[in-house]
């Protein structure tokens, strides 16, 4: 059924990394036992009243700048009027009409750019929480946190593209330190809009929005289901109501939460206890000057100057800590293609394999470009060298030392072969006689037995030269 | 009962600084007149007996140290309790000092208690505090003016040599000159609001009573000033400027005849010292108490939204929902006025009724840049504190439209942020009149100058 044409935008909360909360001193930290990093100002006791953590400002100048966005030279703070047990002084303290910036957008790899309308600073609420007597609990420890809400326009065609843009997103949030991005810690949560309409030209139909998406999968799939689920509403001769819908994760499905909120049940108002923010251009630029390379500029430079495929280095790319260990690895390696599969296929795996990341390996950038050129030099195969990988990972020991001690030296040494390939052949005196008598497809299991007994050092050609004159 | 008599006294070892909480409790007990709605008894003493070892030494830490201060009780001082005067924190105690009651304690105040209200200072009587109305000890019938009364009452009676208010739209000048004592209204932002439970935060200011100018700007020194919890506040300076012309109206509509003859005597005596007076019109006089009703009551809807009954504060075991707790927490927890104004302040930000709050807005912007003009040609403004003599106990709290119009000769200051102080002017028919200096925004300390030279003239 593919009559209808979906219109998607995104809002995408992001908690930003500053030590301690937005409008107070206390802790952010993730995890601490609930209700111990408050204050009467996060808890909004009576009198109390905020005021900026300046990191904050500089992370959302920061993440701005990142997303091509405008920095207004002035910008205030709002509150936000509902009432809910987690936001302890019955309003949030967030930008409204003034956002810190504007304008911005992120390019897809198709060209095509999702623009941003507004990225403003809020604060974080409480959480509840539901026991299994029924009993709903709170916990003020995020009261306070501070977010940032990076929202689009409604650009988005589908679910892949909104996917795209938040990988894209996170990439960029990540790069600038502005915050670790980690969804399952809720330090980035996306709710996408909705709205599907029949010809390009109608009027944008009624929009839901989902909340709830843990994951990015989940904005995808989550997405999915509620276009469909408005088209069959529609084609039924039914109407889309606006609805705030919830994601259920078990049956990747999303349901009806409430009626959705307009601007005007919000009850929005400038801010008193706030004075606006005044960011001067030379604070601004300031914080330019401290964007480091983005994703997509690295990804260009690397294939440029690595001269290396497209697909290897959007892996590479994936984490600012990986791209930089890469390019302190390829020092002064010619055979650059060979070194980077080497490097995306092995060093990956492993990591993959052992659950660490890149900066938690036992051995350095140094060393990894010493095994490289080893690689590079042939000293030993490919298949030597994913075990001398390993053997960095549990002991850290330089390759160099490794190879030595373990005597991985490839050999080439003909009479060295040739012992080995006699004891191969006495060994096995059945198949020898059976390749006698004409099978001679046994000789890949002679190749197999004579490089298992040489550890891989032996030069497979050589190998095959000798066991063919004394078989 | 004044800070040079209380230093003398206790200097010249006719009593202690406990002995003096003695005589005050007493007093207090004695009297009668709710003006306290929780004495703060330990600390008061505790902090004397540390006064009075520094003054034996000559070693005061300021000219308030072992100087009885009491407090309105919407103001936080730590591990005590703090009512608003509403029901719905009658038994709530702050965890945390505010600003002020800090510095004071810094500088060896003794805080004696916490002052009746009008519930969370809505009100120009105290009649809508929860704990009950204060009796002004000049003629126990009239209100003590609100929303302040007991900080007034505090002083009048001797209770404590001086009291800090909250000021949104008159709530210090208004009692004090129900009380006849002195009260100031500084700027907006030049003293911290931190612990001052918010009505109207971009209108509330923290105002100080006492018996003689000199007093009260002895408190305003040591309150005022920048702090890193409230960042509205800013340091001020003495500025050099012409002091001596003021402006004064000739013909203010709705004044009371009492208070017009005494307010013509009064700008007489000006005129007869180096004074020149001028007189000047202040447009949007009578629409300033309409506009500073929608801001006021806009911001307390929001202030007011805390009170929910889930964190602190009246609780309810009733309740089977989420809505439940709070209509019944707040229907029981909070008073009529208050109602009123949280349901109006509502109204006025919902939907398309933000108009009116916007163009509420858009006034006040305009009243601050004609004050600005107005101040081109005059150095101060007098002009009474209030339209009417002080009213009777009952007369208005049913009339919520003529009570709110107490206010309508001091919340122009509120909104256009300029600082005033009420002075003591003499009695009509026995009843208590009171006068207002007015100076340009963040001209406080050259107003306090000049009204101590004022109340001079006057008190000759």
């Amino acid at each position: 059924m593919d009559k209808y044409i979906p219109t998607i935008g995104l809002e995408v909360h992001v908690q930003i990394k500053t030590v301690s909360k937005l409008f107070c001193r206390c802790s952010t930290q993730f995890g601490n036992e609930p209700n111990t990093s408050i204050c009467p100002i996060c808890m909004g006791m009576p009198g109390t009243m905020p005021s900026i953590n300046s990191k904050a400002i500089n992370l959302a100048v920061k993440a701005g700048l990142a997303l091509n966005c405008t920095i207004n030279n002035i910008s205030g703070f709002a509150r936000k009027n509902y009432f809910y047990p987690d936001l302890p002084k019955g309003y949030q303290i967030t930008q409204f009409q003034y956002p810190i910036a504007e304008h911005g957008y992120i390019e897809l790899d198709s060209g095509k750019k999702i623009r941003i309308n507004r990225l403003h600073i809020e604060e974080d609420t409480g959480k509840l929480i539901h026991d299994q007597d029924e009993n709903s609990l709170i916990d003020y420890n995020r009261s306070g946190v501070p977010l940032i809400e990076i929202v689009t326009e409604p650009d988005i065609d589908d679910e892949n593209e909104a996917y795209e843009y938040l990988q894209k997103l996170r990439l960029i949030i990540r790069y600038c330190d502005v915050s670790d991005a980690d969804m399952e810690k809720g330090q980035l949560r996306a709710e996408p809009n909705i709205s599907v309409r029949k010809h390009k030209g109608d009027p944008l139909g009624q929009k839901t929005e989902i909340k709830n998406l843990n994951s990015f999968r989940a904005v995808q799939k989550g997405i999915l289901y509620e276009i469909n689920r408005q088209q069959n509403e529609l084609e039924k001769g039914g109407s889309i109501e606006a609805e705030t819908m919830l994601y259920n994760e078990k049956n990747q499905s999303v349901i009806p939460m409430r009626k959705k909120e307009s601007a005007g049940d919000y009850r929005y108002f400038p801010e008193p206890d706030l004075p606006d923010l005044n960011i001067e251009d030379v604070y601004i630029e300031k914080i330019r000057a401290q964007i480091p390379e983005l994703p997509e500029a690295k990804k260009k430079r690397l294939i440029k100057e690595y001269e290396i495929r497209e697909q290897d280095a959007e892996t590479i790319i994936s984490s600012v800590q990986l791209a930089d260990y890469y390019e302190a690895a390829m020092n002064n390696i010619n055979d650059k293609q060979k070194a980077t599969n080497f490097f995306t296929k092995e060093l990956l795996a492993l990591l993959h394999k052992e659950n660490l990341k890149i900066n938690e390996l036992k051995f350095s950038e140094k060393q990894m470009n010493e095994l490289l050129k080893i690689i590079e030099e042939g000293t030993i195969n490919l298949n030597i060298a994913s075990s001398v990988l390993s053997k960095m990972s549990q002991t850290g020991k330089n390759p160099g030392q490794i190879i030595k001690e373990e005597g991985l030296e490839k050999t080439d040494n003909e009479s060295e072969i040739k012992v080995i390939v006699e004891r191969v052949i006495m060994d096995n005196g059945e198949e020898h006689d059976r390749y006698k008598n004409g099978e001679k497809k046994l000789m890949g299991f002679f190749v197999g037995q004579v490089m298992k007994m040489s550890k891989g050092k032996a030069d497979p050609q050589k190998v095959n030269k000798i066991l063919k004159e004394l078989l | 009962m004044n800070i040079k008599k209380i230093k003398s006294d206790i200097n010249n070892r006719v009593n202690k600084a406990e002995e003096i909480l003695d005589i005050i409790y007493n007093r207090i007990n004695d009297d009668n007149l709710n003006d306290y709605i929780t004495l703060t008894k330990n600390h008061a003493y505790q902090s004397a007996e540390n006064s009075q070892k520094r003054i034996s030494k000559n070693a005061d830490l300021s000219l308030i140290d072992g100087i009885p201060v009491s407090l309105k009780d919407n103001f936080s001082l730590i591990n005590s309790r703090m009512t608003c005067g509403s029901r719905i924190l009658e038994d709530y105690i702050s965890p945390y000092n505010s600003t002020v009651a800090e510095r004071i304690i810094n500088k060896g105040g003794l805080i004696v208690g916490k002052t009746n209200l009008d519930e969370f200072a809505m009100g120009s009587s105290t009649e809508t505090s929860y704990f009950g109305h204060s009796v002004n000890p000049i003629d126990a019938s009239i209100v003590p003016g609100g929303s302040s009364g007991g900080s007034a009452v505090s002083v009048k009676a001797q209770h404590a040599a001086l009291s800090v208010g909250s000021d949104t739209g008159g709530s210090v000048r208004q009692p004090a000159a129900c009380c006849s004592v002195v009260g100031f209204k500084p700027s907006y932002g030049v003293v911290s609001r931190y612990g001052l439970t918010s009505f109207s935060s971009s209108l509330d200011t923290v105002g100080i009573m006492g018996n003689n100018v000199h007093d009260t700007n002895t408190l305003f020194d040591i309150i005022r000033g920048t702090d890193k919890y409230d960042s509205t506040v800013i340091d001020i300076e003495k500025k050099n400027m012409d002091n001596k012309i003021i402006g004064y109206i000739e013909n203010i509509e709705g004044l009371c005849p009492n208070i017009a003859a005494i307010y013509r005597k009064k700008i007489e005596q000006l005129q007869s010292s180096d004074y020149k007076c001028i007189p000047i019109e202040i447009p949007y006089l009578m629409e300033s108490i309409a506009i500073y009703q929608i801001i006021s009551m806009c911001e307390a809807s929001s202030n007011l939204a805390r009170y929910d009954g889930i964190k602190y504060g009246l609780q309810t075991e009733e309740a089977r929902s989420m809505f439940e707790i709070y209509s019944k927490v707040r229907g029981k927890g909070f008073g009529k006025e208050v109602k009123r104004r949280i349901m109006t302040g509502t109204y006025f930000l919902s939907y398309d009724n933000a108009k009116y709050y916007l163009m509420s807005l858009e006034m006040r912007k305009k009243l601050y840049t004609v004050m600005k003009g107005i101040f081109n040609s005059v150095s101060y403004i007098v002009i009474p504190t209030t339209m009417k003599l002080p009213f009777k106990i009952g007369e208005r709290i049913d009339d919520p439209l003529k009570m709110h119009m107490s206010d309508s000769l001091t919340a122009f200051c509120n909104l256009a942020n300029l600082p005033a102080i009420s002075l003591p002017a003499g009695y009509s028919d026995n009843l208590p009149v009171g006068i207002q200096v007015i100076a340009d925004s963040f001209n406080d300390i050259n107003l306090m100058e000049t009204a101590e030279y004022i109340e001079k003239i006057w008190g000759e």
